[in-house]
């Protein structure tokens, strides 16, 4: 009975260089190679780990509630599906948390504070909490099936912010400025290596996410295998205990 | 460069937490790897 072989594949050691690999580029372009911004200067460093970042944010929430909704379908009905929802709004929540920081860093930089009380700041600090509950709902306790079920119903309500959220600097007045670069119908011209330097720290977050799903919804697999386990063991020692007080009796 | 601390921060975060979960899920994954057999890891 071979034993200790933990989460990894081929396939998933291939993914971790490739993540790797990718994030030492964004460092390198973010970082050096890429030129600073006419107005911003060099602040500007931070979009990309604030879009790269968010945008693994937003992917990582609508993948828990896509999972949540084909676990709460009888057709689809598996645990699989609720642990990929969760090892996905683990890391979402730390994508956002890492959004709302270095926006708060951007935005001491840009606006003078690391904080203000702006419809796109605040509803996204709504969002970060919303899925801090959900990852604290899924810690409840009770059988896997009912953690599944109750995380469900949390991440399909929660899900309905990220639409407020992206849409909150058109639905009210906002400093946060609205979607520029993939908006066609602005004036914004960015340069080409801001762009490639975007768009691979885009890669490199998802990268990441797709690597950290795969272990984590095995290790939350693992872990269930071995709650099954421990439960079968007590139930036995449980019914052996009941055999022998009644052949005592 | 006046930014350059703000701007380290923020990838320092990034990195950082992305490299610190990825070190507590594989941490895990040694461990509950050792106290279950191959057959309960439909992946391998």
């Amino acid at each position: 009975m071979p034993i200790g072989r933990g989460t990894s594949t081929t396939f998933t050691r291939g993914l971790g260089v490739a993540a790797v690999v990718s994030l030492a580029a964004v460092a390198l372009f973010g970082l050096v190679l890429s030129p600073p911004d006419v107005i911003q200067g060099e602040s500007v460093r931070i979009l990309y780990v604030h879009v790269g970042t968010v945008w693994v944010a937003y992917v990582a929430f609508i993948v828990t509630a896509v999972s949540s909704a084909a676990y709460l379908w009888r057709r689809t009905r598996s645990l699989v599906w609720d642990r990929i929802a969760g090892a996905s709004a683990e890391i979402g929540v730390l994508f956002m948390a890492v959004t709302l920081f270095a926006g708060s860093l951007w935005g001491r930089l840009s606006w003078g504070t690391f904080w203000v009380w702006d419809a796109r700041v605040t509803t996204t600090a709504f969002l970060f909490i919303s899925y801090v509950g959900y990852l604290a709902v899924r810690d409840l306790g009770g059988s896997h099936e009912q953690r599944a079920r109750r995380s469900a119903v949390v991440a399909l309500l929660a899900v309905l912010e990220i639409p407020l959220v992206h849409f909150s600097v058109r639905l009210w007045r906002s400093v946060h400025q609205d979607a520029s670069v993939a908006d066609r119908t602005t004036d914004v011209e960015l340069d080409g290596l801001m762009l490639f330097t975007l768009a691979l720290s885009t890669v490199a977050f998802t990268l990441v996410y797709v690597w950290y799903v795969l272990h984590r919804q095995r290790v939350l697999a693992m872990e269930d295998a071995l709650d099954d386990k421990g439960l079968d063991l007590a139930l036995a020692e449980r019914r052996s205990e009941a055999v022998g007080q009644k052949g005592v009796r | 460069m006046d930014d350059i601390g703000f701007i380290l921060l923020s990838y320092i975060a990034a990195f950082g937490g992305a490299g610190a979960l990825v070190w507590h899920v594989l941490r895990r994954a040694r461990t509950l790897g050792r106290q279950l057999p191959d057959e309960d890891k439909p992946w391998i």
